[in-house]
């Protein structure tokens, strides 16, 4: 991978993949993640995509596209740890797989620069319509009933802690915003933020960063830095909360302290402990909650790499909450003490080996991975995050494993009988 | 086993195919540089399939709804009592398996020692063990897996909307089947289903990635275990489906933020396979988009009267014996947008279609086309549902190149029917 330096704040990556038949850029926006902010980071992103100097408004950004044989453009905000960060993504078919030899890069570039620097002015209607989608999207939250509960979990453990908030803002924060403050805010953002921009397939990554620099030459850039994500840190008793909804089935989501963050030498071992747990069909909550148990049809765990947290979920029966909670509060103990065979040890690290070496084949899940590193303050590249979980024992594993705790238990029920 | 070899000048994919004489045909893409082989071993065999004739017999079989799923959880369990899953994961495969209305498929991902996984997926596809104990240990998943698709808003829109279409097609009812259905499966309805429908003949294997074709041919046939292929078709049998829908309107509450809709057409041109279908595929999707993409006035007056937001879709569903259209997202007023889909076609009759559009979106499905072989997964599963449905992929780019400007203009007349519409709405509770 190469690294160009377009400006104090600006950062190209050229990702070389000309296996794929496509090229995809992706520009993110590091933004700290806090509650003055977050409401207005998930709106504007909509609102920009909505008009340009080059596609003054949405039908022509939508045609443009289709010109370019149905090229992507997509603009949203994600959350890495306490980074808030506002990606626009773009991804073409390479141009050798167009009929008239149309330069399909290039004009996906200008279109992705010319919403990012030269957005339409944002018109009252305009503001009007994406408000209101941005708060469906807020509400539209518990319609995926795990993810929610997961949501939930992360929203109780973490209370005082930014990470509690929600990518999609607040209702109320979202009412707050008018066109002067969003301007005011794109200013801010635009000038003030470390922009790293990831570009990976078949280009010519000169030509994409001249084309950068004419985009972003006026601007005056300030110092920028990107932010630094904080350890939850554990306080007091486990917390239970239970909501209450018209759902069939229970959804369970236990959040643990792991006291272990992306950037401690630990973490590749953190990696292999939650897969022995429940990283896939191999893992102890596969075999136990749901092969032995017949509790459920999902059971696993997952990591939040840059807070030192990991979830837990599973759907389960109402009347099966205990059953499943200590089931799976069992296993990690299993852990803890060793109880961890070769087959589920190897065939942790194999998939973790399997996944890691796939990314290889996908652009998007690329540039997530250097994403990711940059967030993380480490530097590993595939090959060698690869070599390091070859390298992690089961004795790494039961010691990272004791420093886990239960930290809250979530629990989406049904409605109680009147 | 011999093979043949084709390679496509203008996308530059070649393949290897072949049939074995157990009467299963194999088909080897090869996917240079690529780190990741994907291998999918299917039977045209999906939940619409209960009743069907067993070749050699002369009575009808009828088994539960949800079988086929049901089959596909148990081709798991192993007769030595060793698990699926602990194999592959020794060689670092990831494994999984999927059943759909038409499809059993069972399929693994890996980034090495994939002739040894290749051998593990052909040999447990072809080992079933089901005992009453083990039958009766999945009603509790399954069981759970229902439920949790009856908290799916997006899942119920979309059978309501299929119930509204259909009035006899099986392909109304969901895949899993019910709490109810499943509770009659038992090991003797999953060995006659077994030994109908994964008969080698009734089957095909696809393996995508960096591979060696010759190397991945062997393996496939030193697996197969019994070369004994039907030397008649197996007889489906479906239910009579008039060409009217069943009703034009569907609504349920569910736990949701706002309400969900979906709406489309019922398709009754109907009855073929292979290009013909391919064709049709084509020309419906443009001009699905030409109609409500997001460059159309429809899309632009929708989305700006609030009517609809970014979560609004368009597809095309197509088989031989049964297709459809459908609209589906989240709108505070579903009744408006269907209207507005009606006065639009009501419109578009009147005023025609328009030329550039169509020069223009035929594009973006030129691009759909090779943007779908960059994942092998993507690749491999398209590749699988066209082969059973007759189509040549490779022969995509002849029949798209065929389709013209009075195809539309034809198709839109043909397929865009009112009284063939329908609409299917999950309000909140």
């Amino acid at each position: 991978m190469d690294c160009l330096k377009i400006n104090s704040n600006i950062n190209l990556y050229h990702i070389p993949m000309t296996k794929l038949k496509t090229t995809t850029i992706g520009v993110y926006m590091h933004r700290k993640l806090s509650e003055d902010e977050v409401s207005k980071n998930a709106l504007l992103p909509y609102v920009m995509k909505r008009g340009c100097k080059l596609c003054p408004d949405s039908e022509s950004v939508a045609q443009y596209l289709e010109n370019l044989y149905g090229a992507h453009l997509v603009a949203y905000p994600l959350k890495m740890g306490d980074d808030n960060i506002i990606y626009f993504g773009g991804e073409t078919i390479s141009d050798k797989y167009s009929a008239n030899g149309e330069k399909l890069v290039s004009s996906m570039t200008k279109l992705i620069m010319s919403v990012i620097f030269e957005p339409a002015v944002f018109k009252a209607d305009i503001l009007e319509q994406e408000k209101k989608n941005a708060k469906d999207r807020i509400l539209a939250e518990m319609n995926d009933k795990a993810l929610y509960a997961m949501q939930r979990c992360g929203e109780e453990m973490c209370k005082g802690d930014s990470f509690a908030l929600s990518i999609l803002g607040t209702a109320e924060g979202i009412d707050s915003i008018d066109d002067k403050s969003l301007e005011a805010h794109y200013e801010n953002i635009i000038t003030s933020s470390v922009i790293d921009i990831y570009v990976c397939g078949e280009c010519d990554i000169n030509g994409v960063a001249d084309e950068i620099k004419r985009f972003t030459s006026s601007v005056s850039f300030k110092e920028a830095s990107l932010p630094q994500s904080q350890m939850f840190v554990k306080q007091g008793d486990v917390k239970n909360v239970t909501d209450r909804m018209e759902v069939a089935q229970g959804k369970l989501s236990m959040g643990f302290k792991t006291g272990v963050k992306a950037d401690d030498s630990d973490y590749p071992a953190l990696m292999v402990m939650s897969s022995i747990y429940g990283g896939g069909a191999h893992s102890k909550l596969f075999n136990n909650v749901r092969e032995k148990l017949s509790l459920c049809y999902y059971a696993s765990s997952s990591l939040v790499k840059n807070k030192g947290i990991m979830f837990v979920n599973a759907g389960i029966e109402f009347d099966n909450f205990k059953k499943a909670h200590d089931e799976i509060i069992a296993q990690l103990e299993n852990i803890k003490n060793g109880a961890v065979s070769e087959l589920e040890f190897l065939s942790s690290i194999k998939s973790i080996e399997n996944d890691l070496e796939s990314y290889k084949d996908n652009q998007r899940m690329l540039q997530i991975f250097y994403l990711g590193q940059r967030v993380s303050g480490t530097d590993y590249n595939i090959d060698t995050l690869k070599e390091k979980i070859s390298k992690i024992t089961i004795d790494d594993v039961v010691r990272v494993a004791k420093k886990t705790e239960l930290d809250t238990v979530y629990f989406l029920a049904g409605k109680e009988e009147a | 086993m011999e093979l043949k070899y084709k390679k496509s000048s203008i996308t530059g994919e070649e393949m290897y195919y072949g049939e074995h004489s157990s009467g299963l045909d194999v088909y080897i893409i090869p996917k240079k540089d690529y780190s990741k082989t994907y291998a999918i071993f299917g039977t045209k065999y999906g939940s619409v399939d209960s009743k069907f004739v067993v070749p050699g017999e002369s009575e009808l079989t009828e088994v539960p709804d949800g079988i086929a799923h049901y089959l596909e959880h148990k081709m798991f369990d192993q007769p030595d009592g060793s698990n699926v899953f602990d194999k592959f994961a020794k060689y670092g495969g990831n494994a999984n398996a999927f059943t759909s209305f038409n499809i059993t498929a069972y399929l693994f991902s890996a980034t090495e020692n994939v002739e040894e996984n290749l051998e593990t997926l052909m040999d447990y596809v072809q080992s079933p063990y089901f005992t009453a104990e083990s039958v009766q240990k999945e009603q509790g998943i399954i069981g759970q897996e229902i439920r949790m698709y009856d908290d799916n808003g997006n899942w119920k829109v979309f059978f309501n909307f299929l119930n509204c279409l259909y009035k006899n097609n099986p392909v109304k009812k969901e895949i899993a089947g019910t709490v109810e259905s499943i509770s009659h499966i038992t090991s003797e309805y999953l060995y006659k289903c077994y030994n109908t429908f994964y008969n080698l003949s009734n089957m095909s294997i696809v393996v995508i990635g960096d591979v060696d074709a010759m190397k991945i041919s062997k393996v496939i046939e030193n697996g197969v275990k019994k070369n004994e292929p039907f030397s008649e078709e197996i007889k489906k049998v479906y239910p009579d489906e008039p060409k009217a829908i069943a009703k034009n309107y569907s609504e349920k509450s569910l736990s949701v933020s706002m309400p969900l809709f979906m709406m489309g057409f019922k398709d009754v041109d109907t009855g073929f396979d292979g290009d013909r279908l391919l064709k049709k595929n084509i020309e419906v999707n443009i001009l699905l988009k030409m109609l409500f993409g997001k460059s159309s006035k429809l899309y632009k007056d929708l989305y700006e009267k609030g009517l609809i937001n970014n979560s609004f879709g368009i597809e095309y569903t197509m088989q031989p014996y049964y297709a459809y259209s459908s609209i589906e997202g989240e709108s505070s007023d579903p009744r408006a947008v269907y209207d507005a889909v009606i006065n639009e076609i009501e419109r578009v009759k009147k005023e025609g279609l328009s030329q550039e559009d169509f020069e223009r979106i035929k594009k973006v499905i030129w691009g759909e086309y090779i943007r779908m072989q960059n994942d092998v997964e993507n690749y491999a599963v398209t590749f699988i549902q066209y082969l059973f449905m007759g189509i040549d992929y490779f022969n995509y780019y002849d029949i798209y190149n065929s389709v013209t400007f009075d195809d539309i203009k034809k198709r839109f007349e043909e397929h865009f029917i009112k009284e063939r519409s329908a609409l299917s709405v999950i309000n909140p509770v």
